[in-house]
């Protein structure tokens, strides 16, 4: 009876089934198999259904039932004798689940090792599940270096040609997956609209800037108003255009923007964002200038939070004596 | 331990409380030493409650061992008008202003030297403010933009054909409207023109000089005399060489008898020396530079902030009610100059500059300047562009002030400036680095910059970013 190794599914191995096929016969092992847990089934084949603690005569009314001695229909064709064994050989080891899945790899690997794999770094992108997701899942205190073991596995695996790739393979491969791959999350390439437009959006402290980038000759609109009539000063009308002027792109483009939120210095240092950003778009190759200008990483400092017992963030009230 | 004397002692008065005590002392109270302060119980035991024992800080302020300023000092280094700067260089090759080239295409983009008699004269007239930067360069110069050049042409059109240029100079802030009427009365000067100014319109308007009904006039006027006296200095100075060689024409009826051919820079003297006359002398003053029988210049008039004289004044009628500005007999005297009311029979210009910087709140010059920049078929030629200015739509929920609203008649231009080209910017950038106060090469991606940084080339501000903002 092959019935401990129907597919179960991942991380859900507590199907109570009676095994007797001895070890030898395995043939393959399903990951977390030993969370089958084996019943332990008595000489006579009986199954002890609860035991009898209670000695007194008086309780025996609201005791359990004896045992039943008699075999169940539905155990009629188990022989008598069948001793039941753990479900994974691994069972005696001290990470059963681990051990499991790591010799389940290993086969994995042993089966379609001959299969042509891509050149280092061609494979898909994947993000495998951390130590700490790892052992949440198999409840075993885990090494970091064992658990790298089963990675170094999967990242062979992962390897083989995507269009050989077994179905087995796959599915053996995905429970290790993280619920959410970092590595799909691409921002939505920009490009330039009909009208030679690119909007490009900047963010700094609480304020919001959207930029529409033109091929031009340096004028330029914010919300509707010019340089002069945002920025009274001079230092924040060259933030706002830090980009442009860094890399010497004044002169080529206009500058249509909103912004709005925050403050003078956010709103500028929000378009100087936001003025990189569709630069990018119009002339890619301005990338390394951009960031060694400074307005290529968002500047993520927002605002410190008041704390009790503080003034401010971190300002103490003055010291009285008392 | 029981007082010395008891309650009942205490019914009869004590001698010492007797005040006839004190005559038989024969220490004069002033010289009594004062008493000694009882000492303070608090020089041992805890400090009481509310007195702070500890001092943290050690050091205590120290007093400033300077002078304070005068009365009136601070105020006037504020208002103290530089001309010059010894340390800027002086720049070789730059054109003094003059008659022949005012005009001229050769000096669009370029900055033109103002000369040094003509400085004396403008100082007179009150047309350097401050904060204009005069004080950065060696000595005064102005940029010739193509507004310059077209007041230029507009005046000696105006000087050929006797006839009033009316206009109105409007624009965001530090664009260049009180410069452009110092261009205006220099070139009036050079022309010699008589030139009669209001170098700010809040003065006649904010209260500050005294104030008086003018009989015979209905609705009643107000004359401001002290204002009106220096007015006339400013006048008589300013135009002295010309007005010593006008004499008198007219016969007029004034408190004090003067000669017949009387030189008009006396008869201005006799209204500075006398505030009481003033007022009737410059009637008669105005009179006799606008007489038609003798040969008279034309004569330039100019007020800059406009808003002030175009809304209530903060002076008070006797029912204290608030006085129209207009109804200040030298802000009407202007106003129906600009409006067209009156008319300038020797040709001339009234030109007004308006504020952005110190601005009350005049709807009505507001929606009137805006009616005329925004509508379609504008009078000035010069409106090719679009007005930089929001376009303003009539409220009903307003109250617009009918007088102002007439004031400006069809008949005034209403000029925008607007920001500079590139290359007038270059021009001007160009005369910074030669005066040594821009140390930067001057080239096209420098002055694109500034001209972007300046709000597209507004003059006020490139001066901000390119010479005034590199102070370390």
């Amino acid at each position: 009876m092959r019935a401990a190794w129907l597919p179960t599914k991942f991380g859900l191995g507590s199907q109570l089934l009676p095994l007797w096929v001895p070890f030898s016969q395995q043939t393959s092992r399903h990951p977390y198999s030993s969370l089958l847990r084996a019943i332990r089934y008595s000489r006579r084949g009986t199954i002890i259904e609860s035991r009898q603690f209670v000695t007194s005569l008086t309780r025996r009314g609201i005791a359990a039932p004896e045992i039943c001695f008699e075999p169940k229909d539905s155990q009629k064709g188990i022989p008598g004798h069948a001793r039941v064994v753990p479900a994974s050989p691994s069972y005696f080891t001290g990470k059963p689940e681990f051990t499991d899945n790591l010799l389940f790899l290993q086969d994995l690997l042993r089966k379609y090792q001959t299969l042509p794999v891509v050149q280092p770094g061609q494979a898909p992108r994947v993000a495998w599940k951390t130590l700490a997701q790892y052992r949440l899942v198999v409840g075993e205190p885990v090494k970091a270096s064992k658990y790298h073991k089963i990675v170094l596995l999967l990242q062979r695996l992962n390897h083989i040609h995507p269009s050989l790739l077994p179905e087995d393979v796959k599915s053996a491969i995905a429970p290790y997956k993280r619920d959410v791959n970092p590595h799909e999350n691409v921002p939505n390439q920009r490009t330039v609209d009909r009208f030679g437009r690119v909007i490009g959006v900047g963010r700094r402290k609480s304020s919001t800037a959207r930029v529409w980038l033109v091929e031009g000759d340096g004028e330029v609109l914010i919300n509707g108003k010019p340089l002069v009539g945002v920025f009274p000063r001079v230092h924040d009308r060259e933030s706002a255009i830090w980009a442009l002027k860094a890399t010497g792109r004044i002169d080529k483009y206009n500058v249509w923007a909103l912004v709005e939120g925050g403050g003078t210095t956010g709103q500028a240092e929000a378009l100087t964002l936001g003025v990189a950003r569709a630069l990018l778009v119009h002339e890619p190759s301005l990338k390394p200038a951009l960031r060694r200008a400074g307005c290529v990483t968002r500047d993520p400092r927002r605002v410190e939070r008041k704390k009790p017992g503080k003034l401010k963030a971190r300002k103490m009230p003055a010291w009285v004596k008392r | 331990m029981a007082s010395q004397s008891c309650w009942r002692c205490l019914l009869r008065c004590p001698p010492s409380i007797y005040p006839g005590n004190r005559l038989f002392s024969t220490t004069p109270a002033v010289l009594a030493k004062p008493l000694k302060a009882k000492k303070s119980d608090q020089a041992f035991g805890a400090p009481k409650k509310g007195v702070k024992s500890l001092r943290i800080k050690k050091k205590v302020a120290g007093k400033s061992t300077g002078k304070p300023p005068a009365p009136g000092e601070r105020k006037a280094i504020r208002k103290r008008i530089v001309l010059s700067n010894t340390n800027a260089l002086e720049v070789k090759g730059m054109q003094d202003l003059s008659n022949e080239n005012m005009a001229d295409e050769e000096v669009r983009g370029t900055v033109v030297g103002l000369p040094g008699p003509l400085v004396d004269r403008l100082r007179a007239v009150e047309a350097f403010r401050t904060g204009q930067g005069w004080g950065l360069f060696r000595r005064p110069g102005v940029l010739m933009r193509g507004d310059s050049l077209e007041i230029a042409k507009a005046l000696e059109g105006v000087e050929s054909e006797k006839k009033t240029l009316r206009r109105i100079y409007t624009g965001e802030r530090r664009s260049g409207k009180s410069v452009i009427l110092l261009q205006a009365i220099s070139m009036a000067f050079l022309k010699d023109w008589v030139v009669v100014t209001i170098p700010e319109g809040q003065d006649l308007t904010n209260a500050h000089t005294e104030y008086a009904p003018l009989h015979s006039t209905t609705p009643v006027q107000y004359v401001q005399r002290a204002y009106t006296a220096s007015l006339l200095s400013r006048i008589s100075k300013a135009n002295a060489p010309i007005l010593s060689n006008l004499k008198t024409s007219l016969s007029h009826k004034l408190p004090i008898p003067i000669p017949r051919d009387t030189p008009l820079s006396r008869l201005a003297d006799l209204g500075v020396r006398d505030p009481d006359i003033a007022w009737p002398i410059f009637q008669a003053l105005w009179d006799e530079l606008t007489s038609t029988q003798a040969a008279r210049p034309p004569i330039m008039l100019t007020l800059d902030g406009l808003g002030h004289t175009m809304r209530d004044s903060q002076y008070r009628d006797p029912a204290f009610k608030p006085i129209h500005a207009h109804d200040l007999a030298i802000v009407r005297h202007f106003v129906d100059l600009l409006s067209g009311a009156r008319s300038l029979p020797n040709g001339g210009a009234v030109l007004a500059a308006t504020s952005a910087s110190n601005v009350p709140s005049t709807p009505s010059l507001a929606l009137a300047l805006s009616q005329r920049l925004h509508s379609t078929t504008t009078t000035s030629s010069q409106q090719q562009t679009l007005s930089r200015l929001k376009p303003i739509q009539r409220n009903p929920f307003i109250a617009y002030d009918e007088r102002v609203l007439q004031s400006i008649t069809p008949s005034v231009d209403i000029v925008e400036l607007q920001g500079l080209s590139r290359e007038e910017a270059r021009g001007l950038m160009e005369y910074y680095a030669a005066s040594g106060m821009l140390r930067h090469k001057i080239d096209e991606s420098f002055v694109t910059e500034k001209w972007t940084i300046a709000g597209g080339g507004v003059v006020g501000e490139l001066e901000k970013a390119s010479v005034m903002g590199v102070r370390v």
